[in-house]
C-alpha cells in the first residue's frame, strides 16, 4: 500500500517539485518577519535572507570542491587494496 | 568488591549474559535475554548509588561506580540503545555475535561508570577485544582484515593510553580520574588524551572508523556506532573539557567527515564517515567547555547515537534483504521496503536538525553555545557541515537506495524481518519524541538548561538552510550519482604506502634471515657440534676424573662392599663375632 503511495507520487513529481519551490519562497518571507534581537552573533544573523544564500553556495561549493577533489587523486578502483585472498567468506 | 557491589554495576548483568548465551540458545531463551538485560540495566541505572566499588588491589585504589549527571545521560543512552540494538538483532540466531555484543555494551557501562584510569583502561580495551568480533563475523575475508586493523590500530591507541596514565600516575601519584585543566596539563596528560580521540576517530587517527565499520555484521555496525565513539566523547568531557585544541579538531572533524558523506558510495562508509563528522560536534563542544557547550555535547550525543542507529539499522536491513549496500547497485526499492525507507528517512530528518526532531534540538545548542563563546568562524564551520549532513544523509543516502531508479534495483527484496523493524521503529519513536519534548532530554542533563529551541528565528535560520540544501541537491543531482570507486583516506597511509616497508621485510630481510639461517645451518651448527664434543670429552676426562674420580671410587667401594654382603644371618654373626675379639684383643693388649 504504502509502496503505491510512493509510487503515486512519483508519477506527480512536477507537483513535488512546485511545493518545493513554494517551500523555498515560503522560507525567505518568513524570514522578513522574525525578530532578530537577542539572536545575533555576527554580520550573517542580521541579512534577511542570509541562511539561504548560506545554504545553496554551501551546498555547491561542497559539492564541487569534493568531487574535484575525490576525481583528481582520491578515486581509486575498487580493487585498488584488493588481493587474491580477499575474496570469500571465511569459514 | 563486595558480591552485591559486584552484582550492583550494570555491566555485570550484560557480562553473565554474555557469558550464558551458548546455554540460554540452547533453551531457547536467548531472545528474551536480549530484551531482559536492557531492561534490568536501564531500571539498575536510576538506583545506583553516587560511588560504589571502591576496591583496594595491590594497594591501589579502584573506583568501579561513580554517578553524577555526566556519568547519568551516558548510562541512560548506552542502556536504552542496548535495547533498541537487542530487539533489532534478535533475528540473528548465533549466539556468538550476542555474546560479544552484550560484553560490548557492557563494557561501555564499565567506562562510563570508572572512576579511576586503570578500570577505565581494563573497560576500554575489554571494549576493542569484543567489538572486533563483531566485524569478524561478517565472515568475508575483507571483514576479517579490516578486523585486524581494527585491533592493531585500537591496540596501538590503548598502549598511548596507558603510557600516558602511568606518566600522570608518577607525577600525580594516584589514578584518579578527574578534570584535568588546560594550564597544568603535562606530556603524559596529553597522551591520554590522544588515546581518547583515537577512539572518538579524530583525524588523522580516525581511518580506523571508515575502514572497520562499513565491514562489521549487519547487528554489529549497529552496536559499534553507539559506543566506541560516544565513550570516548564522555571521557573527553570527563577530563579535557576546554582544550583548545579540541575546539579545531572539531570543527575540522565536522567538515571531513561529510566531505567523505558526499563522495562515498557504500551506504555504511557514508554513515561511518558521517559518525566522524557529528562527533566532530561533540569534540568541538567539549573543547568549548562551557557549561551550554557540555550540555551541547551530551544532548549532541544522545540524540546522535539513537538516530545514527537508526539509519544503521535502516541501512543494515537493506544489506540484510538485498545482499547490497552499494548506492549504484541499488534504488528504486520503495516498492520492496516502504517501511525501511519512512523509518530510515525520519533517521536522515533527525540528523539534518529538522524543526521536531531530535537532531533540531541538540545540535543547535552546540551551535549556539560556539556562537556565544564568540567563535564564528567555528560556528560557521560547524553549520557548513550541516548542510554538508543534510546532502549526505539526509537526502543522497535515501534517494539512491529507494529512488532514483524506476524499477527496483533487486526485484525479489523483501521488507525487513519484524523484530528489525521493531527497533528501528523505537529509535524513531525516541528521534520524534525528543523533538517535540525536549524537555525529556533537558532535564537530563549535568548542568542546567536556558536554552530553548524553538525560537523563530533558530527556525527560520535551519529551515532555510535545509531547503535551500535541497535546491542545491535539486540541480546538480546528476553530479551525484555515485560512483563505484574507493575513495583513498589516511589508511592508505598502514595498508598501501607501508607495501615497501612490507615487501622488504617479505623480501630482502626474510632472504638475509634465510641465508642467516642456512650458514648457522652449515658452519654454526657443525662448529657447534665439535666445540660440544671437546666439552663433552674434558668433562669426561678433565672435570670428571677430578671431581667424579672419588665418585668413582666410592662407586667402586660400594662393589667391594656390596661383594661382601652375602644376606646370610650366620655369616654376619660370625663377622660380629670376629670384630668383637679384635676389640677385645686391641683393648687388652692396649
Amino acid at each position: 500500500m504504502m509502496g503505491k503511495i510512493f509510487g503515486f507520487l512519483q508519477q506527480k513529481s512536477s507537483i513535488l517539485k512546485w511545493m518545493f519551490f513554494i517551500f523555498l519562497a515560503g522560507t525567505i518571507c518568513f524570514d522578513f518577519f522574525v525578530p532578530r534581537d537577542g539572536h545575533a552573533h555576527f554580520f550573517g544573523d542580521t541579512i534577511i535572507g542570509f541562511w539561504s544564500f548560506f545554504g545553496i553556495i554551501g551546498c555547491l561549493v561542497m559539492i564541487i570542491v569534493c568531487k574535484g577533489i575525490a576525481h583528481s587523486f582520491l578515486m581509486k578502483d575498487v580493487d585498488y587494496y584488493w588481493e587474491d585472498e580477499d575474496e570469500g567468506i571465511v569459514r | 568488591m563486595t558480591q552485591v557491589s559486584c552484582l550492583m554495576h550494570p555491566a555485570s548483568v550484560f557480562f553473565i549474559a554474555a557469558f550464558f548465551m551458548p546455554w540460554f540458545k540452547k533453551i531457547n531463551f536467548m531472545k528474551p535475554a536480549l530484551v531482559l538485560v536492557p531492561v534490568i540495566a536501564i531500571f539498575q541505572i536510576n538506583f545506583l548509588p553516587q560511588e560504589f566499588g571502591d576496591v583496594n588491589y595491590l594497594g591501589l585504589d579502584l573506583i568501579f561506580g561513580r554517578v553524577d549527571k555526566l556519568s547519568y545521560v551516558f548510562l541512560n543512552v548506552f542502556t536504552l540503545m542496548s535495547l533498541i540494538a537487542g530487539i533489532y538483532s534478535s533475528y540473528v540466531d548465533e549466539w556468538e555475535q550476542h555474546t560479544a555484543a552484550l560484553l560490548y555494551a557492557g563494557s561501555s557501562l564499565g567506562v562510563t561508570l570508572a572512576g579511576d584510569y586503570l578500570t577505565l583502561f581494563v573497560f576500554w580495551e575489554l571494549m576493542a577485544f569484543s567489538s572486533v568480533f563483531l566485524i569478524w563475523y561478517r565472515k568475508k575475508r575483507r571483514s576479517h582484515k579490516a578486523g585486524l586493523r581494527y585491533l592493531i590500530v585500537h591496540a596501538t591507541g590503548g598502549l598511548i593510553l596507558l603510557a600516558g596514565i602511568l606518566i600522570r600516575y608518577s607525577e600525580v601519584g594516584n589514578f584518579l580520574f578527574t578534570p584535568i585543566a588546560p594550564e597544568t596539563a603535562t606530556f603524559g596528560d596529553y597522551l591520554i588524551m590522544i588515546g581518547f580521540m583515537l577512539n572518538a576517530a579524530v583525524p588523522p587517527i580516525h581511518a580506523w572508523l571508515a575502514d572497520a565499520y562499513p565491514e562489521a555484521s549487519v547487528i554489529g555496525a549497529v552496536y559499534m556506532c553507539a559506543y566506541t565513539t560516544k565513550t570516548a566523547v564522555y571521557v573527553l568531557a570527563r577530563g579535557f573539557a576546554g582544550f583548545e585544541a579540541l575546539v579545531i579538531l572539531g570543527a575540522i572533524m565536522a567538515l571531513y567527515g561529510v566531505f567523505y558523506a558526499v563522495i562515498e558510495n557504500d551506504a555504511r562508509r557514508i554513515l561511518a564517515y558521517h559518525i566522524v563528522s557529528q562527533v566532530g560536534y561533540m569534540v568541538c563542544a567539549v573543547g568549548i567547555g562551557t557549561t551550554m557547550a557540555i550540555n551541547g555535547a551530551c544532548a549532541h550525543a544522545y540524540a546522535h547515537i539513537l538516530y545514527k542507529a537508526l539509519l544503521f539499522m535502516g541501512v543494515g536491513s537493506v544489506l540484510e534483504m538485498t545482499g547490497k549496500s552499494k548506492l549504484s547497485e541499488l534504488g528504486g526499492l520503495y516498492s520492496r521496503m516502504p517501511i525501511s525507507l519512512i523509518l530510515t528517512v525520519i533517521g536522515g530528518i533527525a540528523i539534518s536538525g529538522f524543526p521536531l526532531t531530535s537532531g533540531f534540538i541538540s545540535k543547535s545548542m552546540i551551535v549556539t553555545a560556539a556562537g556565544e563563546d564568540h567563535r564564528i568562524f567555528i560556528m560557521l564551520m560547524l553549520l557548513l557541515a550541516s548542510v554538508g549532513t543534510f546532502l549526505s544523509v539526509g537526502i543522497k543516502l535515501p534517494y539512491f537506495i529507494w529512488f532514483h531508479k524506476e524499477k527496483p534495483s533487486v526485484p525479489d527484496a523483501k521488507e525487513a524481518h519484524l523484530p528489525m523493524i521493531g527497533g528501528m521503529c523505537i529509535a524513531a519513536f525516541f528521534c520524534i519524541m525528543m523533538g517535540f519534548y525536549p524537555d525529556y532530554l533537558y532535564n537530563m542533563l549535568p548542568y542546567e538548561v536556558t536554552y530553548h529551541p524553538y525560537t523563530m528565528y533558530h527556525l527560520s535560520e535551519t529551515l532555510q538552510i535545509i531547503g535551500f540544501t535541497g535546491l542545491g541537491f535539486y540541480l546538480m543531482r546528476k553530479k551525484l550519482v555515485p560512483e563505484d570507486k574507493l575513495n583513498l583516506d589516511i589508511d592508505w597511509i598502514y595498508r598501501k604506502a607501508s607495501n615497501p616497508f612490507k615487501n622488504f621485510c617479505g623480501g630482502p630481510l626474510s632472504k638475509l634471515n634465510d641465508i642467516a639461517g642456512e650458514v648457522y645451518k652449515t658452519i654454526g651448527t657443525r662448529s657447534a657440534m665439535l666445540f660440544a664434543k671437546a666439552m663433552s670429552w674434558f668433562d669426561w676426562n678433565g672435570i670428571d676424573y677430578v671431581i667424579d674420580g672419588s665418585a668413582k671410587e666410592t662407586l667402586n667401594l660400594g662393589n667391594r662392599v656390596r661383594m661382601l654382603t652375602t644376606g646370610k644371618i650366620q655369616h654376619y654373626i660370625g663377622a660380629a663375632v670376629i670384630v668383637l675379639f679384635a676389640v677385645l684383643i686391641i683393648i687388652v693388649l692396649v
